[in-house]
């Protein structure tokens, strides 16, 4: 027998503390008041959004019908660009895999990636032996300090300056100041020498093209373009449920993403279909020009087929990430990643049942969501999680 | 829970089943080895036929029998290997059993006796009968104790026996001897009396209005919208019949809702749970805004926000209305940053398993509302009100109303 008492007791204690963590509260208002204010600013730019927004919805929910037949087609075509492309049924299956392309000593330099956070893929790497750097500055600042991340696209939106500079200066054993931008140029030298020396570079994926192989990421540091161009090896792990049919398509996916996760313009948008390759001595294509010579596409799965089964919860798959629901989060203002597991909010309570900690998990997080609805408001996809967190909660409640 | 109850028994049975399954299967084997020998017996002095058919006949049973126990036996694997992990029963917190007992048996969540429910009504001498149901399903006049049960939820563990015990309260009554009496008591009265008001009042402009209202009284039951917040959709389905055998009493073509929860539930899920549930169904808010040109001015010198409830804000679409209202009214008012769609929840849902988390939300979303500098906070929906009035600090002098009181000022003289 379950005792989910046992788990919303513990859970229960966790969630009070952090909503009255104060460096939580001030660092929560702050983002939701920026979130908000650029949101409306590009919204008002860009005001085809909405629209375009309405259209990815369609795509998405087409791309979710076909997942296996797009599936096929997307490892088909990174086998055509020259890329290996993988299938992981489960979590175990994917870092296995992983695990097996990379093999052990290695250096390793990592993009942000729920997916990883999902598999617990740093852990492992190092685990077998690996020396696994976080490249986005938010998840390394978490890598130091050995916590999970608070919010899906700004992990360390918790920890304020000061608490940095105390983490670096311990980190690099030399004086860092509180001042951001002091804070930001450490982190990149010493990370720039781990680009050019890291042996597999690896990343998740906002989107995937199935007609074309190609792996689309949106970032605003540039660490993204550098962990998966600078090293020998690139290996893209990503969950099927972001592969679309068409690179067009892919396109708009990618626009509304970016657009609703408050990047205005990204700095970056990166597109790799496959190996680094040149033509340029009489014609004879040759790999590993300056970019990686070898190209993995690890496709994980981990219960999304389930759930693209579930006519009550299919619709969670057309998440995009963007994170906006997360600041509209009554629960989520007050305690951030503190109502999650691994997936946060209404829609990670939703993620945790079918693919990252089930329903024991799960339980309470469902128990905790308000059912308001200003996440279906925000959201691009207009996911309905009140309904979904209902439907879980009779399936909780009925065993 | 009866459902659980059922599923442990099957559970059971199924291992019951199996040991007198083995049993028979040995026995079976053993009585046709015996047979077989007593065959070769009667070989010795010649075979009858009668023998033949009857090894047959076992034999078949026999294979019989191994088909099923073949069955068994990878039910048994598979329950090892954990295939069956999803049916694994869960144990929940007892304050949702709790909540759901009392609406089941009691008809409202607290156990309230219907009477203490319809007690506001007295002087109004409201038909039971009539074209336009006055339905509060007791959510005003249940606000106080809900507020008294979770203070002493904050100070008890929601794991212990004794927290079990007295959220049972008059549900558990019986068992333990608790005198729920008691625990009840500790509500305040003048507390008691404003939510009780609220009905009363919400009564008295309708009829002033013109409506001609009918009231089930002591009958009326509390709409169980909680047992479809919380999931216990298989409890509602019988309980949303029992609910409308009080309206169909009532013989009422439209039924107008206080709390905006009750509304939601009787628009969205009702009809998909009871046949020809044909009602009209209103917010006591639409049929103010229907009347709104016959509304008293109100000038009472002071700034209003108003704070719109999730329901009704979003799932109802009701937000104009309430503007139309006040405008009517000749009442100056503020939005909030966050309003209309954009509302910002009051923390209530939460409240009877976070309480603490609950009570921060509130009190964030009065600052919200505060940032307008206005001096009163109107709402159109009980547990807004509840959750607002508990999340305020207690140095805090801004006045927090339901619309309804609001509305009574101008109805008064």
């Amino acid at each position: 027998m379950t005792d989910l008492q046992k788990e919303f007791n513990s859970y229960s204690k966790d969630i009070t503390m952090a909503s009255k963590d104060e460096n939580i509260e001030k660092a929560i208002s702050r983002a939701v008041k920026s979130y908000r204010q650029t949101t409306a600013e590009s919204l008002e730019r860009f005001p085809h959004t909405p629209e375009l927004a309405a259209e990815v919805r369609e795509i998405k929910k087409t791309s979710i019908a076909n997942q296996q037949a797009l599936l096929k087609q997307a490892m088909e075509s990174v086998e055509r660009n020259k890329g290996k492309a993988f299938y992981a049924k489960d979590k175990q299956e994917a870092l296995i895999l992983a695990a097996k392309i990379i093999g052990t000593g290695k250096t390793i330099v990592k993009g942000k990636s729920m997916l990883g956070e999902e598999l617990s893929l740093r852990e492992y790497l190092q685990e077998q032996g690996n020396d696994v750097w976080e490249t986005d500055l938010g998840e390394f600042i978490l890598q130091l300090n050995k916590e999970r991340p608070m919010h899906i696209l700004s992990p360390s939106i918790h920890v304020p300056r000061e608490r940095v500079a105390e983490i670096f200066t311990k980190f690099f054993a030399k004086e860092v100041p509180p001042d951001i931008a002091q804070e930001v140029a450490a982190v990149r030298d010493f990370m720039r020498e781990k680009y050019f020396n890291a042996d597999v570079g690896i990343s998740g994926a906002n989107v995937v093209a199935a007609d074309t192989g190609a792996m689309v990421i949106i970032e605003n540091e540039g660490n993204v373009r550098l962990a998966t161009g600078a090293p020998p090896v690139h290996i893209v792990m990503v969950g099927i449920e972001k592969i679309v049919p068409t690179f067009q398509e892919a396109m708009k996916v990618t626009e509304v993403t970016w657009r609703y996760a408050q990047y205005g313009v990204p700095g970056y948008v990166n597109i790799i279909s496959g190996p680094s390759k040149t033509g340029d001595i009489e014609k004879v294509t040759t790999y590993g020009a300056h970019g990686p010579k070898e190209f993995y596409v690890i496709f994980v799965d981990n219960g999304r087929s389930t759930m693209a089964k579930q006519d009550d919860y299919k619709a969670a798959l057309h998440c995009l990430r963007c994170g906006g629901c997360m600041y509209e989060c009554p629960v989520f203002q007050i305690t951030a990643g503190h109502f999650g597991h691994i997936y946060m909010s209404g829609i990670g309570a939703v993620w945790t049942a079918f693919v990252a900690g089930g329903m024991e998990k799960a339980a309470p997080l469902v128990f905790t969501c308000l059912r308001c609805g200003r996440c279906v408001e925000r959201c691009p996809m207009q996911i309905n999680v009140p309904s979904m967190v209902q439907k879980l909660r009779e399936k909780i409640v009925n065993g | 829970m009866h459902l659980k109850k059922i599923k442990c028994y099957f559970k059971f049975c199924n291992y019951y089943l199996l040991y007198w399954y083995f049993f028979f299967v040995f026995a079976n084997n053993i009585f046709i080895i015996l047979m077989i020998g007593v065959v070769r017996l009667k070989n010795q002095y010649g075979t009858t036929p009668y023998f033949i058919e009857y090894i047959i006949h076992r034999l078949k049973l026999f294979t019989f029998g191994q088909f099923f126990n073949l069955i068994i036996i990878i039910r048994l694997i598979l329950l090892k290997i954990g295939w069956d992990n999803m049916a694994v029963e869960i144990k929940l917190p007892p304050v949702l059993e709790i909540i759901r007992g009392n609406i089941v048996k009691n008809g409202n969540p607290l156990a309230l006796k219907g009477s203490e429910v319809a007690a506001w009504a007295k002087d109004l001498k409201l038909s039971s009968q009539g074209d336009l149901l006055f339905y509060t399903g007791g959510e005003y006049q249940l606000l106080p104790y809900i507020d008294s049960l979770v203070s002493t939820m904050t100070v008890m563990d929601q794991g212990s026996k004794v927290f079990s015990f007295m959220m049972g309260a008059r549900n558990l009554i019986n068992k333990t001897g608790i005198n729920a009496e008691k625990i009840y008591a500790s509500v305040l009265a003048k507390d008691r009396e404003r939510f009780n008001s609220i009905s009363y009042k919400a009564a008295v402009i309708l009829q002033k209005l013109g409506y001609d209202l009918c009231y089930s009284g002591d009958k009326e039951l509390y709409s169980g919208a909680l047992l479809t917040e919380l999931g216990f959709n298989i409890d509602m389905q019988t309980y949303a019949h029992k609910v409308s055998k009080v309206f169909r009493e009532s013989k009422a073509k439209t039924i107008v809702c206080l709390s905006p929860h009750a509304a939601e539930v009787l628009k969205f899920v009702y009809p998909k749970l009871v046949q020809d549930f044909n009602y009209t169904i209103k917010t006591f808010v639409e049929l103010i805004w229907e009347k709104r040109s016959n509304l008293p001015q109100i000038s009472l010198n002071k700034t209003v926000v108003i704070h719109d409830s999730c329901r009704l804000a979003r799932e109802m679409e009701i937000t104009e209305e309430l503007r139309d209202i006040l405008n009517s009214m000749g009442v100056s008012f503020q939005e909030a940053s966050s309003n209309r769609q954009w509302t910002t929840c009051c923390g209530g849902p939460n409240k009877l398993l976070y309480p603490e988390l609950s009570h921060t939300i509130a009190a964030r979303r009065i600052n919200e509302l505060k940032e307008t500098d206005a001096d009163i906070i109107l709402t159109s929906c009980p547990y807004c009100l509840a959750a607002l009035l508990g999340g305020q600090t207690k140095d805090d002098n801004t006045i927090i109303e339901d619309l309804i009181e609001y509305l009574y000022r101008g109805f008064e003289a």
